[in-house]
């Protein structure tokens, strides 16, 4: 069994499940100059792009939490977002890694978001990555196979097998 | 003057018994279609109409009648329907005590024969008010009150009204600081001033007069508040009922239709308005001040297939909240498809 930890927040990945952190400066070496998602998760049939991020730890001040849902919300960390995802998975295809379709997950340690909200960032991501091609037509090949916007509430839902919890928790 | 702070309604169209508490600010209903949102704000529009202008010579059975309009304007057909007979009841309440009721039964028909009580003390205070309804009316003013007026039309008596409402003169003396604010920003929002000539309004910009039907409706839904608040229907003290705010309206002029409707509460208007809008909805929600005072009434059928309502004082604790609910179904639709077939 596997735990990934960010801060406050980890994810449980089963025994036949390998992940590890991708957000590592060490074993990134290239943080300088590429942007890394937090957690690359490898399955049998794809690979998952992990990134975290939390407003709601707890040792974030109040008014940083709101500054950050009020960026979220109008679609200000969706550059950053994406950027994450091209430069992890240029990485990936340039160390000759990037075999299997990836999906993108954003886990997000804020729980008010209503789920108009995350389906509005979810849509907004898929146009941003862009999940579809030149004239809205499927790219050649493929460089992310689909993307979900989640809180804590809706991972557990929609992946009760892997397990996100607060490390306090 | 004295807002309105209480309904009870007994076996009144969908209603089986309902007893609710109103905030002297915004009030909005919120609730699938059927649940009985404009059937509420009519009841209490009708109690305020009945208190100013040429409607103070009508009774409120009369004035429900006319707001409701039921076939061949039979008072009974507003009971709510069963098998047996069925006793209706309305009682209005108003800060200060003030109570107004009417009483009928299934087999009522005409208005006189409604027991209304309450009703002379109820009139001696004027409530102003001003109902909007989901249809835009101002473009469609020209000779409509004269048709109207014969009878020859089976419009509701709220679309009547709001034409009427729009008609009246400008407000005489100086405009206060806070409602020349209000009315600034609506300027923004629509890019000019309306004007009437006759029976015709028009928008008046650099372009010249605009005809209203050749605006787009939520525009002359924003330029028909402005005239409201011009003409000094909308002042401290009055009430706004506002059905579906959002209809016609683009989301991206959501916000500043909130924020007029916030600043109305803040110079004392209480508003009831009924909406299906998320956006809507969630521009109360980030919008609001400390001091405003919104309440959420949401309503729903119950096992018995009775509206009942749940109030609360934030969006997050509305409950059940049918517009959430529908963005929750779509999102997690969403993600089956974006996730669909993930394994460990």
């Amino acid at each position: 069994m596997t735990v990934l930890v960010e801060k406050d927040l980890q994810v449980t990945l089963p025994a036949t499940v390998s992940g590890r952190k991708f957000d590592d400066e060490t074993a990134h070496g290239l943080s300088h100059c590429m942007k890394a998602v937090d957690f690359i998760i490898e399955l049998e049939d794809r690979v998952l792009f992990v990134e975290f991020k939390d407003p709601e730890n707890p040792k974030a001040h109040a008014k940083d939490r709101e500054a950050f849902i009020r960026k979220f919300l109008s679609g200000q960390i969706d550059t950053d977002l994406k950027t994450k995802y091209r430069d992890s998975w240029l990485y990936e295809w340039a160390q000759g890694r990037a075999e299997k379709p990836i999906t993108y997950l954003v886990l997000l340690g804020a729980s008010t978001l209503s789920g108009a909200d995350l389906l509005a960032r979810t849509e907004a991501l898929k146009r941003q990555l862009p999940v579809a091609g030149p004239g809205d037509q499927p790219w050649k090949q493929a460089f992310v196979a689909g993307c979900a916007v989640m809180n804590l509430a809706a991972w557990n839902k929609a992946l009760p097998q892997f397990p996100v919890s607060r490390v306090r928790s | 003057m004295s807002r309105i702070s209480h309904i009870e309604i007994n076996n009144f169209t969908s209603f089986s018994r309902l007893e609710q508490d109103f905030s002297p600010g915004v009030n909005i209903l919120i609730g699938e279609n059927g649940t009985g949102k404009t059937h509420l704000l009519k009841i209490l529009y009708a109690a305020c109409a009945i208190t100013a202008g040429e409607d103070k010579e009508k009774s409120y059975a009369l004035k429900l009648r006319n707001v409701f309009n039921p076939y061949e304007g039979r008072m009974g057909r507003l009971s709510r329907r069963q098998a047996s007979s069925i006793k209706t009841k309305v009682i209005v309440t108003r800060q200060g005590g003030a109570k107004l009721a009417a009483e009928f039964s299934n087999h009522t028909n005409k208005p006189e024969d409604v027991k209304v009580t309450g009703e002379a003390g109820w009139q001696k205070e004027e409530l102003t008010s001003a109902y909007i309804p989901v249809k835009e009316m101002l473009a469609h003013a020209p000779g409509f009150l004269a048709t109207a007026a014969k009878r020859e039309i089976a419009f509701e008596e709220v679309y009547i009204d709001i034409i009427k409402r729009a008609f009246l003169p400008r407000l005489m003396g100086s405009t206060d600081a806070n409602r020349q604010r209000l009315l600034t920003a609506l300027q923004k929002a629509i890019d000019g001033k309306v004007v009437a000539k006759g029976e015709h309004f028009f928008l008046k910009n650099k372009q010249g007069d605009l005809e209203f039907t050749l605006l787009a409706e939520g525009m002359r839904k924003l330029a028909l508040v402005w005239l409201l608040i011009q003409n000094g229907t909308l002042l401290s003290g009055s009430v706004l009922f506002w059905d579906e705010p959002e209809a016609n309206l683009n989301p991206a002029l959501m916000g500043e239709v909130v924020e007029v409707i916030l600043e109305l509460q803040r110079l004392g208007v209480q508003v009831f308005l009924s909406t299906h809008n998320y956006v809507l909805l969630k521009e109360f929600d980030l919008r609001k001040q400390k001091g405003d005072a919104i309440s959420y009434l949401a309503l729903f059928r119950d096992d018995s297939g009775a509206v009942v309502c749940n109030a609360s004082d934030s969006y997050l604790g509305v409950h059940p909240n049918a517009i959430a609910n529908t963005f929750n179904h779509l999102y997690d639709r969403e993600l089956q498809r974006s996730l669909g077939g993930l394994k460990a």
